[in-house]
């Protein structure tokens, strides 16, 4: 069944720098905000704006994921013809069959899944940022400029560009030059990593860079600088909005912290709306002593101890006498009776016994010490116990360095 | 024994919930922050594993046709049966345009869809009932027990009886009377929850049609007393019956004790509802927001206390909101002050407004009021 524009979400890789939040999910399935994960932003972007074919491909770890995504029925995606579709690395007959061995490889090895749907466009997405963007907007300065590739870029504060794939453009935005992680940048628009190619375009760039030995299989490295280099027409689309990656615990803190202010990323515009697959749990309930402020909380949680600045999520409990601030407590996490938190990410299942420290102040604290603490899904902490800021520990209460 | 077939009743009107059911069934009012009255006996059925529901309706429906839908929030669009709302097809009574005069004309107006049941057994149960009830050990015990019909009734000293079915219970659980409005007798109020087989049901709707008997009470309960064996299942936990206002107020009010919330909504029973997608709870440094049930959505700026608000409520700053309801979408502008307030969906109160009810007598506001 032809359809004009499909999405391939890159799903598959672990998030390594997220270390005990992604030991057992991908990265995309982290919770984030309270009631969402990081995935509901791709595809409720996809769905908002009319896309409704979209490939998810996964490798790592991809149980929890695959279960949340199901049929795709919270975000509209469980359509009779296209809807939301896993793609694993699979066997191919008299050949092995591999893993993904890139971002293009992964699509390479899914050309039979888009040819399907012999689109004229393909959107390439990841599941790395908290954004809400129109796509089609994007497809359609695509369409209008007649380019091979779209790609689209976010000013950054100039200090920060050599993190980022920098992009030169001409007064057309045009992409003149790549650069990835530039030491000196000539520009300041990153790449978002996310792309619309012209598909028939994108499949001959695919099948030769799989050819190619030496190359990485990757969209950044790889096929980029090819079609660059070809002189293809290249469109830079320029996005003003709020834009965040949420790739490194600092950064994923600091994305829950700004959807505090809601100024930046407005979750209760209902033109737009973020959907999440969503547990059935009472309403959020506040007792005869809680205080919180600044805080967002959600259905299920039981809050009877004070919470300051901080993202509370499903089935939280924070008990009387308890005190929590800026921290970000995922689904289930328990805070006993005068326990304190600070500056802390806990992870789903984390309890935290009675009068346990975990985290503190920056302002208290020798700033080379200093860090956010991670506590990873199921770990437990004992009365009393104190866990030092920058800490991480897994599961099995070991602590694991940065 | 091949399982249960649902059967809800929600065609009534209870002119008591006054502007809460001006312009839907009680079925559908909503109730506890996020669900509506029905969601608590239908998930008690999908909990017990049935998997076929017919829901009875009769006018005043848009409401609830909006709540459940195609029932897929609760695991009930199946390709072969799943749930089904039933307007009167069959209806045969040719006065005026009334609803039903009680349940038997109700199930005698959907004859052909009971006819074509595919489970043995029949729960039959009102929309209006706050619950949540184990039903798959209420059916075990109607079929170890040889009784014709099982009614589950509320436990002793649990429900007023004022304007309700009771049943006086002799040995064995056995009913040996079934009374109405008999506020001073001794039996255990019925939660008009029932369990009887197909066979049996079809019979009764057959026999009742003929002799246009339209009461299930009289003419089953009571009148059929002698050849049928009624057994009474008593209910020990929490339920609460929503006929008027000032029930609704007080039953809702009850949620806010954790005991109560433990017991309705304990985690491997969940409630089941629509969901609205709405992102997380907003509570501003400048608010205080103490012993309330707070959904999603809302936006809290002012002083909430002893209240229960709905999804996407928002209470600006200086506001203060005290032991009150405020359903979806409701917005209470800067510096008002409501006490004792049920305000319905989408009501706006505008900044400075003070509005004042009466723990025993709760100012109501109708959908959609601008005050």
């Amino acid at each position: 069944m032809k359809k004009e524009c499909i999405a391939m979400l890159l799903a598959g890789g672990q998030g390594s720098r997220l270390y005990v939040l992604t030991r057992n999910v991908a990265k995309p399935a982290v919770p984030y905000g309270g009631k969402y994960r990081i995935i509901d932003f791709p595809l409720s972007n996809c769905t908002n704006a009319g896309i409704d074919t979209v490939g998810v491909l996964t490798q790592y770890k991809p149980l929890e994921l695959n279960s949340y995504i199901g049929s795709g029925q919270p975000w509209d995606l469980d359509r009779a013809n296209g809807g939301v579709h896993i793609l694993p690395p699979y066997m191919v007959e008299g050949e092995k069959g591999s893993w993904y061995k890139g971002t293009a490889n992964a699509i390479y090895q899914n050309m039979g899944f888009v040819d399907l749907y012999d689109p004229e466009y393909v959107v390439i997405l990841s599941g790395d940022h908290i954004y809400k963007m129109n796509y089609m907007k994007m497809v359609a300065a695509h369409k209008a400029a007649g380019a091979a590739c779209t790609i689209s870029v976010i000013e950054v504060p100039w200090t920060e560009a050599s993190r980022f794939g920098i992009m030169s453009v001409d007064e057309e935005n045009n992409i003149v030059a790549f650069e990835e992680k530039p030491k000196e940048p000539k520009s300041n628009l990153a790449s978002m990593g996310i792309y619309v190619f012209t598909w028939k375009k994108l499949r001959q760039y695919l099948i030769d860079d799989e050819a190619d030995p030496k190359s990485s299989n990757d969209f950044g490295k790889n096929i980029i600088p090819t079609m660059l280099a070809a002189g293809e027409k290249m469109l830079a689309y320029r996005f003003e909005g709020y834009w965040k990656d949420v790739g490194t615990l600092e950064s994923l803190w600091d994305a829950n912290m700004d959807m505090l202010s809601r100024s930046d990323l407005d979750l209760l515009d209902d033109s737009w709306p973020v959907y999440a697959r969503i547990p059935n749990q009472p309403p959020a309930f506040l007792g005869k002593n809680a205080r919180v402020e600044h805080s967002v909380v959600t259905q299920g949680c039981d809050v009877e101890g004070s919470v300051f600045n901080s993202v509370l999520s499903d089935s939280v409990v924070v008990e009387e006498g308890a005190r929590v601030s800026y921290s970000v407590l995922m689904p289930g996490a328990v805070v006993e009776r005068g326990a304190t938190v600070e500056y802390a990410i806990l992870g789903e299942g984390v309890r935290v016994g009675a009068g346990a420290r975990v985290g503190a102040s920056p302002m208290d604290y020798d700033p080379d010490r200093w860090g956010i603490a991670v506590l990873g899904p199921s770990t437990v902490i004992a009365a009393g116990e104190v866990v030092a800021p920058k800490t991480m520990l897994d599961s099995n209460h070991e602590e694991v360095s940065r | 024994m091949n399982g249960l077939h649902g059967v809800i009743f929600a065609y009534g009107k209870h002119v008591g919930l006054r502007e809460l059911s001006e312009n839907r069934t009680p079925a559908s009012v909503p109730f506890g922050g996020r669900y509506r009255m029905i969601d608590f006996v239908l998930s008690n059925m999908v909990n017990a594993g049935v998997r076929d529901v017919g829901v009875i309706i009769h006018g005043n429906y848009q409401s609830l046709l909006d709540h459940v839908g195609t029932g897929k929030e609760w695991d009930l669009s199946r390709m072969h049966g799943g749930l089904r709302l039933l307007p009167p097809f069959a209806m045969v009574r040719e006065r005026g345009s009334g609803t039903f005069r009680g349940k038997m004309e109700a199930l005698s107006s959907v004859q052909s869809y009971l006819e074509r049941i595919r489970q043995d057994h029949v729960v039959l149960a009102d929309s209006d009932t706050i619950i949540n009830l184990p039903l798959q050990q209420v059916y075990a015990d109607h079929l170890s027990s040889g009784a014709d019909i099982t009614a589950v009734c509320a436990a002793k000293g649990q429900g007023d009886l004022e304007g309700a079915t009771s049943f006086v219970l002799g040995e064995g659980g056995w009913v040996q009377d079934t009374l109405y409005n008999a506020k001073d007798c001794a039996g255990l109020r019925s939660l008009d929850i029932f369990i009887l087989s197909r066979d049996l049901l079809l019979e009764l709707v057959e026999e009742c049609r003929r002799k246009d008997h339209y009461s299930f009470r009289n003419a089953v309960l009571q009148n059929m007393s002698g050849r049928l064996k009624i057994r009474g299942y008593v209910w020990e936990g929490y339920a609460a019956q929503i006929r008027t206002l000032s029930e609704y107020y007080d039953r809702s009010m009850e949620l806010l004790n954790p005991a109560i919330r433990r017991a309705l909504f304990p985690a491997d029973r969940p409630i089941y509802t629509k969901e609205m997608n709405l992102s997380t709870t907003y509570l501003d440094p400048d608010g205080a927001c103490v012993n309330s049930l707070v959904a999603d959505g809302c936006t809290v700026e002012g002083t909430v206390e002893n209240s229960i608000l709905f999804r996407g409520v928002s209470v600006a700053k200086g506001a203060v909101v005290k032991n009150c309801i405020l359903m979806q979408n409701t917005s209470v502008g800067k510096g008002a002050s409501l006490s004792n307030v049920i305000a319905d969906k989408n009501v706006q109160i505008t900044d400075g407004c003070t509005l004042v009810g009466n723990e025993r007598y709760p100012i109501a506001i109708a959908k959609n009021a601008k005050i």
